[in-house]
């Protein structure tokens, strides 16, 4: 298994460690509970470092991604970020992934670590007679999320001031512990936040600079659990729960990703925007449970008896203090947001209630 | 600590108390958890035979079902743990126990189970 550069960080502290996506990771530290609250109400630290990070650089390198992303990265502006997907001929998802537009024709890629080398083989795949460069320097490179409410104080403590820190989606270059350094303010947590990416021999420094200086502020350490818990209480979709293959954007409620009027052709765009237009047989649905009990991965989902589709995540949301879950149901039965359905756990049927993707507000807005 | 506690390979534990028989989870169980979230215990009356499962314990990352050491009839449950799971993570292992039965056959429902101690000793 492979260990990140914060490997012997992780057991000083005392973390429980697991296998995730062939890595040895923290899955956490004390406790789950307490680490997720910890990022919503004060910081949390994450250790990120096995995700992916590959650069695109060269002439082609805007019209190379154009032609694999729904999104429109011509209307990325310089360091700004862009959520998207890369989408295959049937227009499933074959990763989904962060583009940060360093400048012109310069763009930086964070993948999850799970897919790093099919994504790594799609983009060789797709390379073709563009002229770009695909540099994968997961290698080379660490990344930690710093994350929570009192995230950009910590941050200004630690050497970059609150005006020079990004805007939310953004990425800038800095100097940190006489180091560059990426850093942007995204996240998978729901909470304002940023993610750094230093050369692996600088991590340690920087992790634990971060942990010393960011005691005044409680903050924690935070393993694979909480990071878990903490995306499904803020609705996001996983890559092999939510998202896969055989899952377009379209059902999978992300068409707020796809660029209805991009001119362009990319991988799968037939289907994709056959799909807008008349609709999908399934598609992702939130769910909060009425009855005591917890919805888990493969889960059935029923209505009026009929089985209508799994679930993909469920969890007891630790702040809001609900069992809640994500799952795809098939269309033809019209459900919508209020509408009671039954989660089947072990034999029994629980009623639950499909929601708005917004189990949480996002009560600390960056900047 | 019961000094007549025995467990099971599925870490359950049993110890005997004025002619009935308690059966919860070890503390390496619980540690191995972490947050106990859910519990699910059985009906009062209801009977099972060793190594049925007897009920669920969840906790924030998946279901972990439960299975009698032992055979025997539900005589209690320890409702409070319905309401209030965590208890389990707060309180010495061997007070939060699950079910109290009663085990007409339990000279040779036990005869597998280990002392606390040795299968302390195995699971470390």
């Amino acid at each position: 298994m492979a260990r990140t550069y914060l490997y012997n960080n992780h057991i000083k502290l005392g973390a429980k460690m697991v296998d995730f996506a062939g890595w040895e990771m923290p899955v956490q530290y004390t406790s789950i509970l307490e680490e997720h609250n910890n990022v919503r109400k004060n910081a949390g630290l994450f250790d990120v470092s096995h995700m992916g990070e590959i650069f695109v650089t060269g002439a082609d390198a805007l019209n190379f991604l154009q032609n694999l992303v729904p999104q429109n990265v011509e209307k990325l502006i310089d360091k700004k970020a862009l959520y998207c997907q890369f989408t295959n001929e049937n227009g499933g998802i074959v990763d989904d992934l962060l583009i940060y537009k360093l400048k012109e024709n310069d763009y930086l890629l964070i993948v999850n670590a799970s897919r790093l080398e099919t994504d790594h083989n799609w983009l060789l795949k797709n390379k073709k007679a563009y002229n770009v460069n695909i540099e994968n320097k997961s290698d080379i490179y660490s990344m930690v999320a710093l994350q929570g409410p009192k995230a950009s104080q910590i941050l200004s403590e630690i050497g970059i001031p609150i005006n020079e820190q990004p805007k939310t989606f953004y990425i800038t270059e800095a100097k940190l512990l006489n180091e560059d350094v990426y850093i942007s303010r995204t996240g998978y947590t729901g909470e304002d936040g940023f993610e750094i990416i230093i050369r692996n021999e600088k991590i340690s420094e920087l992790w634990e600079t971060i942990l010393e200086k960011g005691k005044p502020y409680n903050i924690m350490p935070i393993g694979l659990g909480a990071r878990d818990t903490l995306r499904l209480e803020a609705a996001m979709s996983l890559y092999g729960n939510e998202l896969n293959e055989n899952t377009s954007p379209v059902e999978a409620n992300l068409s707020w990703t796809i660029d209805k009027d991009k001119t362009q052709n990319y991988i799968g765009k037939d289907i994709i925007m056959s799909q807008l237009k008349n609709g999908t047989d399934k598609r992702l649905i939130a769910f909060k449970m009425l009855d005591r009990g917890i919805a888990r991965h493969e889960y059935g989902i029923f209505y009026n008896n009929e089985e209508i589709g799994k679930v993909t995540s469920g969890c007891i949301a630790p702040f809001i203090g609900q069992n809640i879950g994500l799952g795809y149901i098939k269309t033809d039965k019209n459900l919508k947001v209020n509408d009671t359905i039954q989660i089947k756990i072990r034999d029994k049927m629980y009623n639950a209630m499909i929601t708005t993707k917004d189990f949480i507000t996002k009560h600390n807005k960056g900047n | 600590m019961a000094e007549n506690m025995l467990c099971s390979s599925s870490h359950e534990y049993v110890y005997e108390k004025d002619g009935y028989y308690y059966i919860g989870l070890t503390d390496y169980a619980i540690s191995q958890l972490g947050d106990i979230v859910f519990v699910e215990l059985p009906e009062i009356n209801s009977t099972y035979t060793k190594g049925e499962i007897f009920g669920t314990i969840e906790s924030v990352k998946a279901a972990s079902e439960i299975y009698m050491p032992i055979g025997g009839k539900v005589e209690e449950i320890n409702e409070q743990l319905i309401e209030k799971p965590e208890l389990l993570n707060e309180n010495p292992f061997e007070d939060m126990w699950l079910i109290k039965i009663s085990a007409p056959h339990f000279e040779e429902d036990s005869k597998d189970l280990k002392e606390y101690s040795v299968y302390k000793e195995e699971v470390e």
